[in-house]
């Protein structure tokens, strides 16, 4: 079978076409880096995605803290990642790359965050 | 009235570059002001990944690459004031700041214009109908989900194919909307096409291509939209149209560079670009204002951003090393295929790279530099699209006594 994919490494966006028979790549045109060619094995057995998102944040200076996967999941569970990162919440001081939540789904999916957020000044001092 | 050598005006991707640059030349008396309540600007709120591929050969998310920046401003004590507007910009290079403590007075040898970009409104772009809540621009819905904490409608409509659009439609699913459809107007997406991949065909979102919204209902909330399809002319294809039930709308229709201020102190704009008419150090028409980042031509990529703050930051040196020598000015004539340049005119003719964007997709392209009828460089492109902004190197040895300069795409 033939199909063209859209490289999403990076802001080139290359289309690379390829064929291929279940996971077996037989052929693969525009494919401008080794990137691609990795891309393109994932994309036809397990594609993966990098999740973003944010979650609350208690007596911080910010009320959310944006978060991602510490490395690219399968594509199938961004949606369920979604759903419990609308549940959970972190205790402010949050430091950018602190692991805020462990092993989401028993899948060892971990989330990071991605900014730094302050404890909340409070108004006595 | 307090003096600097360099102030810059704002203080997202674009004035945080630029600042980090000058220090690093030795340039020690530098003022960023920035009318947020935080540094990084816009970045912050662009909480996915897929920045700093090309600065910093990592995928980071908005904060991180914003923070990376914040960073060497606060070890090297840069000074910064925040929730500050600059709210006049005179050709003497002063400007008046107002903030929580009143007004305060600056003159500055020289002054850095990164001011960034605002949105295209519903108003941008007259659309009919009703003025229910429930319309937003798409970057005014990724501040309010991102960091306020709102969540806007479980009912989307997107209307424009812009990144933030995009973006932004990925960004409702995940957060448990629905979205119906992405409507864009040209016949092709304005968008980056891994984001097309992505935020939409990764969730089942539609893109309707020569479609908008012709019709808006709702009495207090927005209710529904119609879409129509469009002809070759523009007109609406009759029997076309298509009533959506939906609580919000978001626009992701064009963003325009932020120069009030550049106006008021009488800086010569881009009809096209929005922003200034620049030369090769990004220096507007008055000497020793620059600019560089959104408010001198919107970018699709931060990193581009970033490097081209740091370009200008020669100039900025050689300004104040009284080195920006003005030599005879060459304009850069446009030619065929292609929407903008900049820089618009050389004074110099060093190592300059130049940013266009083209009229419209196509593909095995060449880019074609010229002096008078003599070719001075070919760029061979494989694939050219708006929504992504080519830019290209030409050293000083390639420009060498050159006394004309065109550009064309064949």
């Amino acid at each position: 079978m033939e199909r063209e994919f859209i490289c999403i490494i990076c802001p080139n966006g290359c289309r690379i076409k390829v064929e291929y028979e279940g996971t077996n790549i037989r052929n693969i045109k525009g494919d401008e880096c080794p990137k691609g060619k990795d891309y393109i094995k994932n994309e036809i057995t397990n594609p993966l995605r990098v999740f973003t998102g944010s979650i609350l944040v208690e007596n911080g200076d910010f009320s959310l803290v944006s978060v991602k996967t510490s490395v690219p999941i399968p594509k199938k569970y961004l949606r369920k990642i979604g759903e419990i990162t609308r549940r959970i919440k972190v205790e402010a001081p949050v430091e950018i790359s602190q692991v805020v939540a462990f092993n989401l789904l028993n899948e060892n999916i971990d989330l990071v965050a991605t900014r730094k957020i302050e404890k909340k000044k409070s108004l006595s001092s | 009235m307090q003096e600097r050598e360099v102030i810059i005006i704002g203080g997202g991707a674009a004035g945080l570059a630029a600042a980090v640059a000058c220090q690093q030349k030795g340039i020690e008396d530098i003022l960023i002001i920035e009318r947020g309540d935080y540094l990084g600007g816009i970045l912050q709120q662009c909480i996915h990944d897929g920045f700093g591929l090309e600065k910093f050969h990592t995928s980071l998310s908005g904060p991180e690459y914003a923070q990376r920046y914040i960073d060497q401003v606060k070890e090297k004590e840069i000074p910064f004031l925040l929730n500050s507007m600059v709210v006049s910009l005179t050709p003497q290079k002063e400007v008046i700041v107002t903030n929580y403590r009143g007004l305060r007075h600056y003159r500055a040898k020289v002054i850095i214009l990164a001011m960034g970009c605002r949105e295209r409104t519903r108003g941008a772009i007259s659309i009919p109908g009703a003025r229910p809540s429930g319309i937003y621009t798409a970057g005014v819905a990724q501040e309010l989900i991102n960091l306020k904490n709102y969540m806007l409608g479980e009912k989307i409509v997107v209307l424009g194919s812009g990144d933030i659009g995009l973006i932004m439609a990925r960004r409702l699913t995940l957060e448990g909307a629905e979205v119906i459809t992405v409507a864009e107007k040209l016949p092709y997406s304005s968008g980056l096409p891994r984001n097309i991949n992505q935020c939409l065909y990764d969730f089942d979102i539609p893109l309707l291509l020569n479609h908008t919204v012709v019709d808006i209902e709702g009495n207090g909330r927005l209710s529904r939209v119609t879409i129509a399809q469009l002809g070759k002319r523009g007109g609406i294809i009759p029997g076309s149209k298509r009533k959506i039930d939906c609580d919000t709308l978001l626009l992701s229709v064009g963003l325009i560079p932020e120069n009030e201020l550049s106006r008021e102190a009488g800086i010569t704009l881009d009809n096209i670009t929005g922003g200034p008419q620049v030369d090769e150090r990004g220096q507007t028409s008055i000497p020793g204002i620059f600019a560089c980042g959104n408010v001198l031509q919107v970018h699709d990529i931060v990193d581009n951003v970033s490097l081209e703050a740091e370009y200008i930051v020669e100039g900025v040196e050689e300004y104040l090393g009284g080195k920006l020598i003005k030599g005879q000015e060459i304009k850069v004539e446009l030619g065929n295929g292609l929407r903008y340049v900049v820089p618009q005119k050389m004074i110099s003719l060093k190592d300059t790279t130049f940013s266009f964007r083209v009229n419209q997709p196509g593909e095995k392209k060449i880019l074609i530099f010229k002096d008078g009828k003599k070719v001075i460089k070919k760029k061979f492109l494989r694939g050219v699209n708006p929504a992504e902004m080519i830019r290209v190197k030409l050293s000083s040895s390639e420009l060498e006594g050159i006394k004309t300069l065109s550009v064309k795409l064949v």
